[in-house]
């Protein structure tokens, strides 16, 4: 019996520790795969129209002649909706009727004063203009049919009077037929609750198809096109189709905010509460239609490894970002590799074990060991404040003074790693070359070196690797978010991982698009995985080779 | 005559027109090349002695005048950390420490049984190919940036423990010190397999000859034996954890005060490096501030000064126990 529950606890055990290595598997497939998912859409997504017109507009990239023949195509859909949505305003939009009311009334107030007339005509057509105006403003700002109707039949007795047919004062006319009809179509009690949905719905629209053609180009480039890609333009139609709402959930009325009730969200129908207006059909055609006023095509970004960006990355893609990591990374290998080499050299072939190698060895581990934000401060206070105002470059931030810091960090890397390179080359080599008399030294340098130097590479890229992801010493020393392509090594950069943090936590515009978010990081987890791919083969080459010989 | 040809003759083809016999001047010269040569690789060799030095000593350069100015005690017990406050700023790290190994204590939790029971999963239970296809991962683990890991709590994580969880805010201890284990799993794992791997077969295989189950020479064989690898395993995955630095900044919250109740780990902390990440940016260089972040910078330095001995010390005891083995 022992023996037994012994045997079953045995294979539990055996088990729990493969969960262990499951769970692993299992959380590194949940860290990369929403990450990769979400961001590979940065790259490869369905484009609109308006992502078309915006890469032409933003980076000249496209054909102009396609662009807008596909533009006016949706333009000529897309006009409906303005229509329908002008009609609907001429009823509602009490303010802007006033408005123009007033603009008719002063327009043709210039206009009769051009005129010369005799003195008493012009008064008479100036107090009966007011009058007419004054009708109208009352008109839209009554609720009563009666009234309105009243106003209006008294403004248009006067539509083919002789002293207004042709002038300006016939606009009087227009707006009372347009807003004759338009009151006889809507529910008068709601207009003030129609005119803030329409404002909502108005925008979501604008987001949606762009800024209406009779409006200006706005300065800021992220308004100055609608949903460029067609899963933003899907969520826009879902927040068309459904308003939201908070509401404190049912069933329990008499609890208020203040008890601390937690609300629960609803959706209502947007159509529903234009329901009988000449709005309602407008629901309808922009679903029905959609897909031509948008007219999504797959596309293949890869310029967004090349592009530059817009504020907040709203627009574009991560060029300078790439550019600046790999300065940073390609220089800081430039200073660490020689140092690496010739200290692991040392270190295996010129001396035996003894205390100054032990003294050296431990300060390299004690390297490994430095928080990397205290790189950053050393960075600061070494290289920033002192070595580069010593040899007489500015005291700032910029790309020399960060691959400096990334070159001491990665220092150990780099001596670990040629030290186990140089370690892996078989004793009969040297001994060969040392019996047909070359020197040490040459030995070391066409012998040795030359058979160590894949394994060296593998650090070498090891070390870019982990130079590329570091954060914390670049950002004191080097980093930007936002800024020029740097020309000179003594300018600060953007790179990929600090512009990540930023993405992440640091810039709130960027939260709106979160294909160029993860875009960003996956860029980076990409570059990182391919350089490591690349060392575990160089790696298992080297080992192969070794072992054949 | 014939001999002087052949010799001429053999000293031709090896490409030879001297005697293989140095000169004095060339016996000097090789000399002086050889030792002058060594030196100059030896002091190449020494940066990373002297990069070391350099990081002390440009640290406590600036920090010096801060410890200078204001007592050590009340910045190593103070509470209150409100560097920019008009009049007295008040420069206490106590809380910040605790944040620090706050996150790190939560994270061991989560990473120690994990990292040691997959060390041993790997070491002792499955074959060599397994092995191979299982260490990749592990790499990988290892290689993503801390800064995507950051980017995961913020963006990922957080929004998954407000929604399933129900906690009012989403980067919290909790947050960062899971993702801290992770980060830390990798390390703990393999130097924690090197040493159950380097314990001997014989010890095994004496006492699977008793009758012993896995679990049982695992348990009361191999780990006993391996002790000294596995603590120092543990001890370089703490040092990992207390030294990022994204992560935490990302993912703690930033809310610097002592968690309390102590279990609770949905409570917003603040890290020591991020504190340094967070405020460096903003200070002026040579104010107080500036100085007190170069202390905190100090402080951190040494405590992970003293973790690596703590590991060097557990590394070398198990090299020497395993030696004797």
């Amino acid at each position: 019996m022992k023996s037994r529950y012994r045997t079953i606890f045995d294979k539990i055990f055996t088990v729990t520790t493969g969960l262990a290595v499951l769970l692993l598997v299992v959380v590194l497939f949940v860290i990369l795969g929403p990450m990769l998912l979400r961001g590979f859409s940065a790259v490869l997504f369905k484009g609109t129209v308006e992502f078309r017109k915006m890469q032409l507009a933003e980076f000249g990239h496209g054909d102009p002649e396609q662009v807008r023949v596909e533009s006016e195509r949706a333009d000529a859909v897309r006009a409906n909706v303005y229509e329908l949505i002008d009609n609907f305003k001429s009823g509602v939009d009490i303010e802007q009727l006033t408005d123009r009311a007033k603009e008719i009334y002063r327009n043709y107030g210039n206009e009769l004063r051009l005129r010369e007339l005799p003195r008493e005509q012009y008064t008479a057509l100036r107090s009966l203009s007011r009058e007419i105006r004054n009708r109208l403003t009352d008109a839209f700002s009554s609720n009563s049919i009666e009234q309105i109707r009243e106003h209006i039949e008294y403004v248009l007795q006067f539509e083919d009077d002789e002293r207004f047919v042709n002038t300006t004062a016939s606009g009087f006319f227009q707006l009372a037929r347009q807003y004759q009809k338009a009151a006889a179509a809507t529910d008068l009690d709601k207009r003030q609750e129609y005119a803030v949905e329409l404002a909502e719905l108005e925008d979501i629209i604008t987001e949606l198809l762009g800024p209406s053609p009779t409006e200006d180009s706005p300065a800021l480039a992220q308004f100055r096109y609608g949903a460029t890609r067609w899963d933003q333009a899907q969520k826009l139609l879902h927040r068309l189709r459904w308003k939201e709402r908070w509401v404190e959930p049912s069933g329990k009325g008499n609890l208020n905010a203040e008890s601390g009730v937690s609300l629960v969200r609803q959706e209502f129908s947007r159509k529903e509460q234009f329901d009988g207006t000449e709005l309602e059909p407008l629901f309808g055609y922009i679903e029905e239609n959609i897909d031509r006023m948008l007219e999504p095509k797959t596309t293949f970004y890869w310029r967004y490894f090349l592009d530059d960006s817009t504020p907040g990355h709203y627009f574009g893609g991560i060029g300078p970002e790439i550019l600046g990591t790999l300065l940073l990374t390609l220089l800081s290998m430039i200073f660490v590799v020689p140092f690496g080499v010739i200290s692991a050299a040392y270190l295996t072939e010129c001396t035996k074990e003894g205390p100054i190698i032990r003294i050296i060895r431990m300060c390299v581990n004690t390297l490994a060991g430095v928080p990397s934000i205290v790189f950053g401060l050393f960075g600061v206070a070494f290289f920033v404040i002192f070595l580069i105002p010593l040899f007489g470059g500015p005291s700032q931030p910029c790309i020399l003074a960060g691959s400096m810091t990334l070159a001491v960090l990665t220092l150990p890397v780099m001596i670990r790693s040629s030290e186990e390179a140089i370690r892996t080359v078989p004793r009969t080599y040297k001994e060969a070359s040392l019996a047909l008399g070359a020197s040490g030294f040459r030995t070391f340098m066409t012998v040795t070196l030359p058979a160590a130097l894949p394994g060296i590479l593998t650090g070498v890229i090891l070390s870019l690797s982990r130079v590329a992801g570091e954060t914390a010493p670049i950002l004191f020393t080097a980093g930007i978010t936002v800024g020029p392509v740097p020309d000179s090594i003594f300018q600060k950069t953007r790179t990929l991982s600090y512009g990540s943090w930023d993405m992440a936590v640091g810039d709130k515009l960027s939260a709106q698009v979160p294909h160029n978010q993860f875009g960003m990081v996956v860029a980076l987890i990409l570059l990182i995985l391919i350089l490591n791919a690349l060392a575990v083969f160089m790696r298992s080459r080297v080992f192969k080779r070794l072992k054949g010989q | 005559m014939n001999g002087n040809n052949a010799e001429q003759t053999v000293r031709n083809a090896a490409g030879f027109q001297q005697p293989l016999v140095l000169t004095v001047g060339q016996d000097i010269r090789g000399f002086l090349f050889k030792h002058l040569g060594r030196l100059a690789l030896f002091a190449l060799t020494v940066t990373s002695v002297l990069a070391v030095f350099l990081i002390f000593l440009f640290v406590i350069l600036e920090a010096f005048p801060f410890l200078g100015k204001f007592s050590i005690v009340e910045f190593l017990t103070g509470t209150a950390w409100y560097p920019e406050a008009h009049g007295t700023p008040e420069f206490g790290v106590l809380a910040l420490i605790v944040g620090s190994v706050y996150v790190t204590a939560a994270a061991l939790v989560f990473s120690v049984p994990i990292g040691v029971l997959s060390a041993i999963f790997l070491s002792e239970i499955v074959s060599f190919r397994i092995r191979n296809i299982v260490k990749p991962i592990i790499e990988i683990l290892a290689a993503i940036p801390s800064v995507a890991y950051g980017f995961f709590a913020v963006l990922v994580l957080a929004p998954w423990l407000q929604k399933y969880l129900g906690f009012t805010s989403g980067t919290n201890a909790l947050n960062a010190s899971l993702l801290l284990s992770i980060m830390a799993l990798p390390t703990i794992i393999s130097v924690a397999e090197d040493s159950l791997s380097a314990t001997g077969r014989e010890l095994r295989e004496a006492s699977y000859g008793l009758g012993a189950t896995r679990f049982e020479t695992t348990f009361k064989v191999v780990i006993p034996a391996a002790h000294s690898g596995i603590i120092a395993a543990i001890v370089l995955g703490m040092m990992r954890a207390i030294g990022e630095t994204m992560v935490v900044w990302m993912a703690s919250g930033n809310a610097s005060q002592i968690p309390h109740p102590w279990w609770n780990l949905s409570q917003s902390v603040r890290t020591m490096t991020a504190t340094i990440a967070g405020e460096m940016g903003e200070t002026v260089k040579g104010s107080d501030h500036y100085r007190a972040l170069f202390a905190i910078g100090l402080l951190l330095l040494l405590m992970t000064l003293l973790l690596n001995l703590v590991s060097e010390y557990f590394l070398t005891r198990a090299k020497k126990s395993l030696g004797k083995s």
